[in-house]
């Protein structure tokens, strides 16, 4: 495993240096324990503004606990956690900040919203609290829904979508309000090979074309080291690495999934499996 | 009052619709329906129906004590209703019993409370049995006014906090993490609960309210609209529950609350039917 990892030669801020890109998220000896055990040991990385991020590691491994460590919903036992250059503590901004749950697409299929209703309940966050939503908002929501290509099922009931639709739905609600940032807990389980590479395309489109840094959990380790920037490795401790610097996948894995893991990953799976927007080294 | 308009037939409608006490009863009405499809959307999609009934009955305590008292029996409800919706909250959150059985433990409380201030009184009394089932005919303005406020109360909440309770009755875990303040709002809302119910009392009775918050939700549930469409359905058939029932009720001399849950049971069945069928 040589070059397979190589990036697309885009103009965005995936393509600059982490030097010269704003850190969004940054964690400094994150510790965080459940149920009396430690979960996550001295966790210590940094997320830049453009990163494409895929959070990889065992089942149990802890990546879950970590999102949400992050996000402020379970707490730390020690350790710093910066968003956007604000202590957690102190962050306020959390419009920027958006998050696609394991199991938002097995909601209550009868539940009475259209798609665009739903997309809609994006917008409501702690900064907009009793403001109405206007033409504009809807607007945003149907430009939204046109991004992710539901429009035209913008009216139907949310319950009738098939998994793919449904994630695409919930992105469309996670990023309707315009965050920097989005996290993803897992988003494509449960459904095809096809539609899941759909999806990874939909979010390194979104992710080229509206520099929002995306961090997501992963099982598909040949779409995290075709399409993401990063990969991070997650079981009780947490590694960070460019997926340029990675040489050898299935070695830099091992660190995570141990040493009976096997990742076998040829270049060739990048133009191949995953289409031809992503440039293959020679 | 009733006397009035008795031996009347479908015919006399337009005449009965000049009688203030029957314009109070429509006004009243459909306020009551307007309130209740709403509210009782949100408590269907919250799984939570159950909440209207244990309130309602555990309100009975606050009717009986007002009565006693010499005291709006209406407004001691109110306050007896909102305690109980905060003690089924507490109930709960602090894990002492579960949503179900802290319904009950308050039901049951309430209800037997109102018993012994009965007994303690010297029996059931005609005004009792007004608030047990009912009685929108005889409603003067002081009720007009209680209803008046406490539906637009109930509506302004619902307007003002639309998309943030539509939010946290979807995915509530979603809501918290955009930084919505779930537990205020779901503690408000069950205090809205018992003002809508309290505000019900005097248009269905206590026995029925809980029919009158569920049953236009669920007719229109069943017509697989967006949430707008749903909310106005089942706004919709409340109100024309409510405004049937009530002169046909007044037409043929017949129980008010009853022929208004008959009805409302009577639109479920037809769009039921309708939609299995069509």
């Amino acid at each position: 495993m040589t070059s397979a990892i190589v990036q697309p030669d885009v103009v965005s801020v995936r393509g600059q240096t982490d030097a010269a890109r704003r850190p969004v998220l940054e964690a400094r000896n994150v510790n965080v324990s459940r149920s009396n055990a430690l979960v996550i040991e001295d966790a210590s990385f940094t997320i830049y503004q453009g990163d494409y991020v895929g959070i990889v590691g065992p089942n149990g491994g802890g990546k879950t606990t970590l999102l949400m460590a992050l996000l402020g919903v379970l707490p730390r036992d020690s350790g710093e956690v910066r968003l956007f250059g604000e202590p957690l503590e102190r962050f306020r901004d959390w419009h920027l900040v958006a998050y696609v749950s394991q199991d938002a697409i097995s909601f209550d299929a009868d539940f009475p919203l259209s798609v665009r209703e739903l997309v809609a309940l994006g917008m409501a966050n702690r900064g907009n609290l009793t403001r109405r939503l206007t033409g504009a908002d809807w607007r945003v929501v149907d430009d939204m829904l046109g991004e992710v290509g539901m429009a035209d099922l913008a009216d139907d009931r949310i319950g009738h979508l098939s998994g793919g639709q449904k994630q695409r739905m919930f992105v469309a609600k996670a990023l309707v309000r315009d965050p920097k940032i989005l996290f993803l807990d897992e988003p494509v389980a449960g459904v095809d090979a096809v539609t899941q590479e759909k999806f990874y395309k939909m979010l390194n489109d979104l992710n080229i074309a509206r520099g929002i840094t995306i961090c997501t959990v992963s099982h598909d380790l040949a779409a995290v080291f075709c399409r993401m920037s990063k990969v991070m490795c997650v079981n009780r401790l947490v590694n960070v690495s460019d997926v340029r610097d990675i040489d050898e996948p299935g070695e830099f894995l091992k660190k995570a999934y141990g040493e009976h893991f096997h990742f076998v990953f040829h270049r060739h799976e990048c133009g191949g499996v995953f289409g031809s927007d992503r440039p293959v080294a020679p | 009052m009733c006397s009035a308009v008795t031996d009347l037939s479908l015919l006399d409608i337009p005449r009965l619709l000049g009688f203030q006490f029957f314009q109070y009863a429509l006004l009243g009405g459909v306020i009551a329906a307007f309130a209740c499809a709403w509210v009782g959307l949100f408590l269907i999609l919250r799984k939570e129906a159950m909440l209207g009934d244990g309130v309602a009955h555990t309100s009975f305590g606050g009717i009986a004590l007002g009565l006693l008292l010499g005291i709006s029996p209406i407004l001691v409800a109110l306050v007896v209703s909102i305690l109980a919706v905060i003690g089924i909250h507490i109930m709960r959150t602090k894990g002492l019993a579960r949503s179900d059985s802290a319904i009950a433990v308050m039901l049951a409380t309430g209800f037997s409370a109102g018993l012994i201030i009965i007994s303690l009184a010297g029996g059931f009394s005609v005004e009792l049995f007004s608030y047990l089932f009912g009685s929108i005919l005889t409603i003067d303005m002081s009720d007009l006014v209680i209803v008046t406020v406490l539906g637009l109360v109930t509506l302004g909440f619902l307007g003002v906090f639309y998309k943030e309770m539509l939010s946290i009755t979807f995915d509530e875990g979603a809501a918290k993490l955009s930084g919505i303040p779930v537990e205020t709002l779901a503690i408000s809302f069950d205090v809205l609960v018992a003002t809508t119910i309290v505000l019900s009392i005097k248009v269905v009775g206590i026995v029925l309210v809980v029919a009158l918050l569920v049953l236009p939700g669920l007719s229109a549930l069943q017509l697989n609209l967006s949430f707008k469409g749903t909310a106005a359905a089942a706004v919709c058939f409340g109100t024309v529950s409510m405004v049937l029932g009530i002169i046909l009720s007044a037409v043929y001399d017949v129980a008010t609350s009853g022929v208004i849950v008959f009805m409302a049971a009577g639109i479920f069945g037809v769009v039921a039917v309708y939609k299995r069928l069509g």
